[in-house]
């Protein structure tokens, strides 16, 4: 595993205050919080600032960390020193302590991971089974939060996803073993952006009285090159020809569904919407969707083009600009 | 590595279920108050089920659970986490916007 250099991650010399740390963090936590930022890999960069705060906030941490010295760079190779943790005297509270800090993610075709994103360097010197794990707290295991991506198409039709859940798990003698479940998940037809899947049991494991946590994944709709979707509708952009929207005509439309005859009305114009109801995703109040026309011109490319043109100009006698305010 | 394979039912909380403040509290990372406070503020909707029992639209969920993350990782106010939360949300129509101009402006230049 890599070494990580907590404080240059936050960007603070090693002498720094707490309040110098907490200042650090919370600047750099406004600009790469993954809710807010638009930096790439802010998620990756955050996570990373989460897990270097964690153990620099922490005195007792921090004050192990630096014993490993300061010679050490960000990405040399690392192993726990054999005597890891003696010498010191913990508080016992749980890695993660102090409202739980975790912030879950899982992404990809392969579904969600729903696992603890720190390091291996930081499971290696706090993690479970660390001296710095202290007394886990007996009782109803936490809930673990992650995100999946699924396509529009398959927030229409329902999905199913396969999710390795990497977890780790006290064994009888004390040890910590790590168990790779795969977890089935059936994602209904119908879920929309943001909206919550619950695991039940799929949380942290309970490590006393009381029930393991749920595991939450937040649906995250990934962007579709036909449809634009704003809740539960959608929108599509349908070019038409002028004779089209002039006198009326019966076109095969897109839908999440499939395609569907729809009817558009003489006289229609170019950025008109036309609704089609209950074609949007499913619900108990289905959305609709939205077909945008954008009326194309014809190219005046032929002289039996260019004669078409001509001969409108002089019979149809059409201002477009007639009725606008000057 | 052990290995243990699950077949697991999915419960989606969506439009017309009410989940218990309380709750609410655990998967948002959130205290009472806060969550009261921002259902006071209009961000979610809350209804009081029985005699100080507050329960909250499961619609609300990813709202909250971002104002969860911002109060905690960002150490915003509950006020501030609201403002917050408003101006994303009309950023991210802004945006939904811009897009759907974009994917106009691309098929031409005739629009």
């Amino acid at each position: 595993m890599e070494f990580r250099d907590y404080y240059k991650i936050l960007g603070v010399e090693r002498s720094a205050s707490a309040d110098q740390i907490k200042t650090a963090y919370r600047r750099l936590a406004r600009k790469y919080h993954p809710d807010v930022s638009k930096e790439p890999n802010a998620e990756a960069r955050f996570k990373e600032m989460q897990e270097a705060y964690e153990v620099l906030r922490d005195p007792e941490k921090r004050a192990a960390y630096d014993q490993l010295g300061s010679d050490w760079k960000s990405g040399q190779s690392f192993h726990p020193p054999p005597d890891w943790g003696r010498g010191f005297e913990f508080s016992g509270r749980p890695t993660g302590g102090g409202g739980g800090r975790q912030y879950y993610t899982g992404r990809g075709a392969g579904g969600a991971a729903g696992e603890e994103d720190f390091s291996d360097f930081f499971s290696s010197l706090f993690g479970g089974g660390s001296p710095f794990a202290g007394a886990a707290a007996r009782g109803g295991g936490r809930d673990h939060h992650a995100r999946i991506d699924i396509t529009l198409e398959e927030a229409y039709r329902g999905t199913t996803r396969m999710l390795e859940l990497k977890r780790p798990e006290v064994k009888p003698d004390g040890s910590v073993e790590l168990r790779s479940h795969t977890v089935r998940v059936t994602i209904p037809a119908g879920v929309s952006e943001g909206q919550l899947i619950r695991l039940a049991g799929q949380g942290e494991p309970a490590t006393g009285p009381g029930n393991a946590g749920d595991l939450y994944l937040e649906t995250h709709i990934l962007p579709d090159k036909v449809f634009a979707l704003d809740n539960r509708d959608v929108t599509i952009t349908l070019p038409v020809a002028p004779w089209e929207a002039a006198l009326g005509a019966s076109v095969m439309v897109p839908t999440l569904g499939g395609p569907v005859e729809m009817r558009i009305p003489a006289g229609a114009q170019s950025g008109q919407k036309l609704r089609l109801r209950g074609r949007g995703l499913p619900g108990s109040s289905p959305g609709d969707q939205y077909v945008q026309l954008k009326v194309v011109l014809p190219p005046a490319d032929s002289p039996q083009a260019k004669a078409l043109y001509e001969e409108m100009r002089s019979k149809l006698g059409f201002d477009p600009r007639a009725t606008e305010v000057r | 590595m052990v290995r243990v394979t699950q077949v697991v039912e999915a419960r989606v909380l969506g439009e017309g279920d009410w989940i218990a403040a309380t709750e609410i509290c655990q998967i948002c990372r959130l205290d009472l108050e806060s969550v009261l406070e921002l259902a006071q503020l209009g961000i979610v909707s809350s209804r009081e089920h029985a005699p100080g029992e507050w329960q909250v639209a499961a619609t609300a969920l990813p709202r909250l659970r971002v104002a969860g993350r911002l109060i905690q990782d960002l150490g915003v106010n509950v006020s501030g986490a609201a403002l917050a939360l408003e101006l994303l949300e009309a950023q991210r129509e802004l945006e939904r916007r811009l897009r759907r101009l974009e994917r106009l402006e691309r098929l031409g230049p005739n629009y």
